[in-house]
């Protein structure tokens, strides 16, 4: 399994007043090239289950495994170098800088590598290509359109090859047309033997044929396939 | 003299290294009262986030020392000119019984921060993070250091007044007359000290050569214990011998004017691989301690190697940059 | 090795675009960081070329000056003591001069009017135009480029002074002395000793004081030395005292300026570190990003000590080119009555700015390093942003 998480309690703020338990419990794996959907209700983890499986915080308790690294207690650190190597982001409103051009904002999870700008351009040149933005690549992330933008994040999502492409709510700000074209794009790439996790509450998504799980989160724990 | 911008540059340097260096120790303090890394409490994030404030503020520190020292020597150069029988910047650090001992505050400071630095770079390359009380035990000692340093820039100024008479450079190995300078090692004649001070540049090269070589502890303990010695005797053999021969002077005996332009400023030429050199060739022996801890001794073992490798490299340019005037001075037969 | 400076560059790269992007919160910053480095740079090169150019005109003056103490005050010198310095080992030469004020009543300036046996103590490159009397002539002058002005000769080249007894002396200018050295000549008359006598009304076997030349310039402190023991009622002046005395006022003029220009770097500290902890959302929003995209916080750490370092450098290399155009072509006139308001030195000179390696190395020390550390600690706080904070929201 590519990700596999046992017995996950994440616990914020732990020992004081304010004490929020997120995650209790949770047991979740999930293969590689598959494609899987989380659905929950803002407030019921799914957030905090994506941070961790996206090696942005560790679990306070419980083994999680994602892409063969053990995270727990493990410092900030190294779960940024583990998840430069393993995740791509594409965050709900995408997140790009709209002041840097298109290029720069597919770039920048490459910038702290020591990758020189020549390396860097042509790492970014075939996925400019492929997505089609290749013609706006100097153009700044703010003034292109919805579409373009959505295909900036993927990618940047994808410009470190990572083995993982965590999206969460991608197509809450998108049309009918737009979110076909971002499934489709996922297809693709679970054809291509990357593993995709989709937070997202919008039917268009949990109901994709092209998913092979999907998975509810309610207070704090995942249920199997509820949709 | 406070009154004198090299007096306030300094005094406004030590105020800023030592705020930084005290924030850095508050978070020392929290780290070794509150460290634990199995907790996954919001203190525990937050001193996790605090390493990278200290460990940035001790780079800073770093920085600030290496710059106060020069300017500390600039501004010994230029309070000469005011001091009425200092010639050059020795004079001015004689001045008084606090010059000398801030001289010597300020190089161990910079020691001290590059071994943290050094030690902080072992430590977060290891997830379990092994060294970090050790290295915030270190940091508080720094500070004491620090303190001192600003209290006797504090005292060194004060006794600062342009009345004084002070010795100049020509005579800061002995009294009497200006023909014998004596030398701190004995009834040794000038070729006989020269004669021990490159067996024993020779000697280190071969320790430093066998522990790069086989990188056994032994080895790096002779290297770092020579290393040492060499180190006190190179500036020894540099301010008693070597710059005479820099000045073209035979009594100008001043660590401090090669430093400034009319010598093309070759003592930073000289100083820099002889404190890079020393620092690197102490380093081993030092981390070795760390080896200890089972998963960080592979990596000691590579910073190892490297660092002698670099000592290495940097006593090899020492050695020609120190010893060129001098050799010139032997193949133009005396004439300079 | 070369991973570690690719990684820097792109960081630096990262850090200039960052600054470019927000030049309008950075501009403010900016100007007031020129402004202060202006104020020092101001400063530092003003004492640097008072200095440089007192070192020049001294060089010419002599080694030792003898003087004849009575009562605690100067008196005129018997030309017998000349003997008993000139037995001395190592002595070269001793010569007599005269030397007074006179008093312009018209325009209420001080005129010092040197009498020398020798001539010329002083070279011939600090005249403008001219040249000394030569040995024997009589009435001759040469005069500073206040004097000059001060007399009003316009194109006449003889003027006349009152003796004593209300007579009028004569003399005729000979050479004017050149402007780059009128710290120390701007209101001086040199003529012949003969003729000094005669216009002060001074004994023939009188000088004001003695001018000692030695053979080793080393051993000025030990003549100086000997001269005292064996002449006890003088008191004995040499070339280094003067030049420390210079130094050490000049000095702590500009150590009191720079104080009073530490509280303006103060107050711009405090508004440097204010601006760089007022983060807007959208900072806050870039550095969760970057971070969630697998930037360390020391990178983070790091773009900011390049955007500030970048700033510093470019305010330095500004405040310090005004600083120079200030003293060169404004002649320093924020400050000038602040550095030289004092009696015997007359505000009546060309500034020439002097730049030296070890000023900018002060300067550096005293501006850019402070602002360095201003902003550690509020950059350190904005790269702490917690990385899931984008993903939140």
């Amino acid at each position: 399994m590519l990700i596999e998480l046992t017995d996950i309690v994440k616990i914020y703020n732990q020992g004081e007043v304010n004490e929020v338990r997120a995650l209790e419990g949770v047991q979740l794996s999930v293969a590689q090239g598959t494609m899987v959907c989380l659905k929950g209700a803002s407030g019921s983890g799914k957030s905090t289950l994506l941070s961790i499986i996206g090696c942005i915080y560790p679990p306070t308790s419980g083994r999680a495994v994602i892409a063969g690294t053990q995270l727990a207690r493990l410092p900030d650190r190294f779960l940024t170098i583990h998840r430069r190597q393993t995740i791509g982001f594409i965050f709900q409103h995408f997140n790009i800088l709209p002041r840097l051009s298109v290029l720069e904002n597919i770039i920048l999870p490459l910038m702290p590598l020591g990758f020189s700008p020549a390396r860097r351009r042509a790492m970014a040149e075939p996925l400019l290509e492929r997505y089609g933005i290749h013609h706006r690549r100097n153009f700044p992330a703010g003034e292109i359109s919805g579409g373009e933008l959505q295909r900036v994040a993927i990618a940047r999502a994808l410009i470190n090859d990572p083995p993982i492409i965590i999206a969460d709510e991608p197509t809450a700000h998108l049309d009918t047309h737009l979110s076909r074209e971002f499934l489709a794009t996922m297809r693709e790439l679970k054809g291509e033997g990357k593993t995709i996790i989709i937070a997202s509450h919008d039917p268009l998504v949990t109901e994709d044929a092209g998913l092979d799980r999907r998975y509810g989160v309610q207070d704090g724990r995942v249920t199997q396939d509820v949709c | 003299m406070f009154v004198n911008p090299w007096s306030l540059a300094l005094c406004l340097l030590s105020g800023i290294t030592l705020f930084l260096i005290l924030v850095a120790c508050k978070t020392a303090v929290k780290v070794l009262r509150h460290w634990d890394p199995a907790a996954d409490s919001q203190r525990q994030i937050e001193l996790e986030s605090e390493i990278w404030l200290s460990s940035t503020l001790v780079q800073y520190g770093l920085a600030f020392q290496i710059i106060s020292l020069l300017l500390y020597v600039l501004a010994a150069d230029h309070f000469s000119g005011m001091l009425s029988g200092a010639m050059c910047a020795t004079g001015a650090l004689l001045a008084n019984d606090y010059g000398l001992p801030l001289l010597i505050v300020k190089i161990a400071g910079m020691f001290l921060y590059g071994l943290w630095i050094v030690l902080h770079q072992l430590d977060i390359s290891s997830e379990k993070y092994p060294l970090v009380r050790l290295k915030y035990i270190l940091l508080l000692l720094i500070a004491p250091l620090l303190l001192a340093d600003t209290a006797l820039l504090i005292l060194y100024l004060q006794g600062l007044n342009p009345d004084v008479i002070t010795s100049c450079c020509a005579v800061i190995f002995g009294e009497g007359d200006k023909g014998a300078v004596q030398n701190l090692l004995g009834r040794m004649g000038s070729q006989t000290t020269l004669g021990f001070y490159y067996s024993w540049l020779a000697l280190l090269f071969v320790a430093g050569f066998l522990a790069w070589r086989r990188q056994e502890i032994i080895l790096y303990l002779l290297y770092g214990t020579a290393m040492a010695l060499f180190f006190v005797l190179a500036l020894h053999t540099l301010i008693a011998q070597l710059s005479s021969y820099i000045y073209a002077m035979p009594f100008h005996n001043c660590p401090f004017c090669m430093l400034k332009r009319e010598y093309g400023y070759i003592g930073f030429f000289i100083y820099l691989p002889l404190f890079a050199t020393a620092f690197c060739g102490v380093m081993p022996m030092l981390i070795h301690l760390c080896r200890a801890r089972g998963i960080l001794a592979p990596t000691v073992a590579r910073l190892q190697k490297k660092l002698v490798a670099v000592s290495l490299f940097a006593l090899a340019l020492y050695a020609v940059l120190s010893s060129y005037p001098y050799l010139l001075y032997l193949f133009r037969g005396g004439e300079g | 090795m070369r991973i570690f400076l690719e990684k820097h560059l792109n960081l630096l790269d990262y850090a200039l675009s960052s600054l470019w992007r927000r030049k309008g919160k950075n501009l403010s910053v900016f100007f007031v960081f020129t402004l202060v480095i202006f104020l020092l740079a101001s400063f530092l090169f003003l004492t640097r070329s008072l200095l440089v150019s007192a070192q020049i005109t001294l060089r010419q003056t002599p080694e030792i000056t003898v003087q004849h103490m009575v009562a605690g005050r100067q008196e005129s010198i018997p030309l017998s003591y000349m003997g008993k310095i000139e037995d001395i080992f190592g002595v070269h030469q001793v010569s007599p001069r005269v030397w007074g004020y006179k008093y312009n009543e018209v325009t209420g300036a001080n005129i010092t009017v040197m009498g020398l046996s020798r001539s010329p103590l002083l070279g011939e490159e600090v005249l403008a135009e001219g040249r000394f009397g030569a040995q024997g002539e009589q009435g001759w002058a040469v005069i500073g480029q206040g004097v000059l002005a001060d007399l009003d000769l316009g194109s006449r080249r003889s003027f006349s002074f009152f003796r004593p007894d209300l007579t009028l002396k004569p003399f005729s200018v000979r050479g004017i002395f050149a402007p780059q050295s009128n710290i120390l000549t701007y209101d001086l008359v040199i003529t012949g000793i003969d003729d000094g006598r005669d216009l002060f009304g001074l004994d023939p076997q009188l000088a004001t004081d003695l001018l000692v030349e030695v053979v080793n310039p080393l051993e000025i402190a030990t003549i100086a030395r000997k001269i005292s023991q064996v002449l006890p009622d003088t008191r004995v002046i040499t070339r280094p005292q003067i030049l420390k005395t210079y130094q050490a006022v000049f000095s702590w003029r500009s150590g009191f300026a720079a104080i009073c220009l530490i509280s303006a770097l103060a107050a711009f500290i405090i508004m440097a570190w204010d601006k760089a902890s007022g983060m807007a959302p959208e900072e806050r929003r870039e550095i969760s990003i970057l971070k969630i995209l697998g930037w360390q916080t020391p990178d983070v750490l790091m773009v900011r000590f390049w955007e500030s370092l970048a700033l510093a450098l470019v305010a330095f290399v500004s405040g310090t080119i005004l600083a120079y155009i200030h003293i060169g072509y404004f002649q320093a006139g924020l400050f000038r009555s602040v550095m030289m308001g004092w009696s015997v030195l007359r505000p009546g000179f060309d500034l020439v700015p002097v730049v030296s390696g070890t000023d900018l190395f002060l300067l550096f020390s005293l501006s850019i390093l402070p602002y360095l550390a201003a902003t550690i600690i509020p950059a350190w706080r904005s790269a702490s942003v917690a990385t899931d904070s984008a993903l939140r929201g």
